[in-house]
């Protein structure tokens, strides 16, 4: 088999099987038990409806899904020889780490004689925050500024949500993803390893953080689902629940640019995009002035370079004018 | 029935006659090789012969032994240059659990190590002066201080003269001279003796040179990595008696030198460096060996450069995973002296900038030029490790390194940061990483920083969340 078809298969069948990954099956077993167990104390409902209704061909076998599945299999064969030339957190951790030896600041070392059991919990729920903080931030731009969006609406066009709708990502928002996550690496590490020394470590349990165990294993896939799971009110200021989330997708204009956290709802508050889960039915998508985006697979890739074409042209035909009036 | 073990016998060697051909390394001992020079007619039937290298290992030996145990100007220049003289083999000596063969390094060979010297400019050490006359004046210093070490400076002469002599002699005659040039078709070629009178080839003689230099013993290769690493350390007796005659045979059973390095990085289980180096010089020689007494032919050339092209990348790699090492021992170092360490710390600190140095003077020694590389690893290493301006090892008081030499020969100092020092460090070690593909990495100052990397990975990276 040729190498590139054995990476690529590779690649699919470790976002399924390695518990590091948001789709690991026993994740999407918890979500849709979680789901199940949900509906049927909510609802009151048999287990059979229950699970009829967490299976409902209408949401699976949509279009959208459709989209979904389609689009998440361009983006890992793309991302998988993409990869390679991106700039990894080593390589940010490193320059950073190089650069703390040229400050008072944070002494090399300073921490060294700290007990590995402190310095491994500070350094997980600093990454912890750090990371949550700077998903919402990215997360927010992506929402506010204009080009971003415009990358971001092939995220938003999805009319149903399903776990697979996470990887519903234009590749230049992959990018961008990317980016966020090697700075964020970097600079924790980077800090860390300057202040502790090689202690340092990151607490897991098998092999997956412990944080990022507990917020999948509770049911984060149910985030993109038609589940809507709510949480108690004090709980839902707090951690973000799946139906917030949910209504963070809907197309209802009093929902736009709510809820823009992951794990954590604190950041939403500080912004004023906190919005509490809602008992109404929600649709999910763009709404009729974006139905372009779903036209075909095509479009959703192309559009927003189409559009941020546009943009450059009329920018363009603009600046003589701005010659003119300063003249 | 006959004919079915017949036929079960004939499988069985067809299989492992195949086995050992798909191998490519049917023998794993250097040497014996046979006599193949045409015309011979003397009793020799074994044609190698490195008895001047293994020498000037001993004489390598002897010379750092010396050096720390405060021999006169006179001792070391005897090792150093030769003597007619009784010159005592200093390291290795017999113990109750190791006995070598021989106490003399002129009853082995009569031999010398300046005149093997690499002749070329040393850029890296202060003075502008040749790596000959570079390792003359780190003798000379050595010699006026107590055990070698020079606090004040902040260096250690025996493993200064010591890491730099593997590279300045043993690395640079072997990838610059005998598997360089002299594999040359019209340079000491196989169809003719080395020299009048000799019982071996060019080829063959200018082959066994080289592996001399390599410092490995004849059987090595068949000996695990912890071996070989406790031959040189004398701590095997068993694996190094080959022959089980109850000595261990200094010309043929020991290890020496950058071996005896290439065993310790590949103790670690990443690399393969002593097997790998000493297998190619013994598939070169086997290559030699079979063209019977004729001259090359341009195959056989091609062959055997192919090999020794395996030899010096992989010999260079052992060298620049040794300052990778190094780099991370004073890195170490300076953080402990930083929070206050005591003068022990000083002394190790200063022991291994010495093996860094002398192991990074040693890369420039070799056929290629390395340009601005070599530049790089001067400047970040500098001509001298940080030191405290009002005692040395408090390196949080004024600190300063050596900058040059004046008129008169002294060294001269100039103000120098310890923590961009460190950072120097990091950076060497990333340029050995980017530049020589070091594998081993021990003392990896970024591990971890590699290993957080991997533990928190980028799985979930481009996914919505």
């Amino acid at each position: 088999m040729p190498e590139f078809i054995e990476l690529i298969f590779s690649d699919l069948s470790a976002q399924f099987l390695s518990p590091r990954k948001r789709l690991f099956v026993g994740y999407l077993a918890c979500a849709f038990g979680i789901a199940v167990l949900w509906i049927c104390v909510a609802k009151r409902t048999s287990l059979k409806t229950s699970l009829a209704m967490v299976f409902a061909p209408a949401v699976w076998l949509s279009r959208s899904s459709l989209f979904d599945f389609l689009c998440f299999l361009i983006n890992r064969v793309l991302f998988t020889f993409l990869r390679p030339v991106f700039l990894t957190q080593i390589t940010v951790a490193t320059l950073v780490y190089q650069l703390l030896h040229l400050q008072v600041l944070l002494p090399i070392g300073a921490l060294a004689h700290v007990d590995y059991w402190i310095a491994a919990s500070v350094f997980t729920l600093f990454y912890f925050l750090f990371d949550d903080f700077s998903r919402f931030g990215t997360h927010y731009l992506m929402h506010r500024i204009p080009t971003l969006w415009e990358f971001h609406k092939f995220h938003h066009s999805a009319e149903t949500l399903t776990p697979l709708t996470v990887t519903r990502t234009h590749p230049v928002e992959g990018m961008i993803f990317i980016l966020r996550t090697a700075i964020v690496q970097g600079v924790t590490i980077a800090i860390f390893v300057c202040l502790f020394g090689n202690k340092v470590d990151l607490l897991t349990i098998y092999g997956v953080g412990v944080f990022s165990l507990m917020f999948h294993s509770l049911g984060s896939n149910l985030r993109h689902s038609h589940v809507a799971l709510h949480y108690p009110e004090a709980i839902e200021r707090i951690f973000i629940s799946p139906a917030q989330h949910q209504l963070h997708h809907s197309n209802d204009p009093r929902h736009f640019d709510r809820n823009f956290g992951v794990v954590l709802a604190v950041w939403d508050h500080l912004v004023g995009s906190f919005h509490p889960s809602t008992h109404e039915k929600i649709s999910f998508g763009l709404g009729p002035v974006d139905a372009g985006y779903t036209k075909s697979v095509w479009s959703m890739y192309w559009l927003p370079f189409a559009s941020l074409f546009r943009r450059l042209a009329v920018l363009i035909s603009r600046t003589p004018k701005i010659f003119e009036r300063q003249r | 029935m006959n004919k079915i073990k017949l036929l079960t016998c004939v499988t069985f060697v067809c299989l492992m006659t195949t086995s050992a051909i798909a191998d490519g390394h049917g023998n794993h001992v250097y040497g014996p090789f046979p006599v193949t020079l045409k015309g011979y007619s003397g009793d020799k039937t074994n044609s190698v012969s490195y008895s001047g290298q293994v020498g000037r290992q001993l004489l390598h030996n002897s010379l750092k032994k010396a050096l720390s145990k405060d021999a006169s100007l006179e001792t070391l220049q005897s090792y150093f240059n030769g003597s007619d003289g009784n010159l005592p083999i200093l390291d290795p000596v017999s113990s109750d659990k190791f006995i070598v063969d021989h106490t003399n390094v002129n009853d082995i060979s009569k031999t010398n190590l300046s005149g093997k010297a690499y002749k070329g400019e040393m850029a890296g050490w202060p003075g502008g002066m040749t790596g000959k006359e570079v390792l003359a004046s780190m003798i000379a210093h050595g010699a006026d201080a107590p055990g070698g070490y020079d606090e004040k400076h902040g260096y250690d002469y025996a493993q200064l003269v010591s890491k730099f002599m593997m590279g300045g002699v043993f690395y640079h005659q072997a990838c610059d001279n005998y598997l360089d040039e002299k594999l040359e078709a019209g340079n000491k070629p196989n169809n003719k003796p080395y020299k009048d009178g000799a019982y071996y080839t060019g080829k063959e003689h200018s082959w066994d040179e080289a592996f001399g230099y390599w410092g490995a013993a004849a059987h090595g290769a068949t000996l695990t990595p912890k071996q070989n690493y406790n031959v040189a350390k004398k701590k095997d007796m068993v694996a190094a008696d080959a022959n089980s005659d109850g000595v261990v045979n200094l010309k043929s059973e020991m290890n020496y030198a950058h071996a005896y390095y290439a065993s310790a990085f590949d103790k670690g289980g990443k690399t393969k460096y002593y097997k790998t180096i000493t297998q190619a010089f013994i598939d070169g020689r086997q290559v030699i060996a079979d063209a019977n007494g004729d001259a090359l032919s341009e195959t056989e050339r091609n062959t055997i450069m192919g090999k020794a092209r395996v030899i010096c990348s992989n010999w260079e790699r052992v060298i620049a995973e040794a300052v990778f090492k190094y780099a991370g021992s004073v890195y170490g170092d300076l953080e402990k002296l930083k929070s206050g360490g005591d003068a022990k710390t000083y002394r190790g600190y200063v022991k291994h900038w010495g093996e860094l140095k002398g192991f990074a003077l040693s890369l420039h020694t070799s056929n290629q030029n390395l340009g601005e590389l070599g530049q790089k690893i001067d400047g970040l290493i500098k001509f001298g490790p940080v030191v405290g301006g009002v005692t040395p090892s408090q390196i949080t008081m004024n600190t300063q390194r050596v900058s040059g030499v004046d008129d008169a020969g002294n060294y001269t100092f100039q103000e120098a940061s310890v923590d961009e020092y460190m950072l120097y460090m990091l950076r060497l070690q990333k340029l050995m990483e980017d530049e020589f593909g070091v594998v081993a990495k021990n003392k990896d100052k970024l591990a971890g920083i590699s290993n957080l990397a991997e533990k928190l990975g980028s799985g979930e990276s481009v996914e919505n969340d």
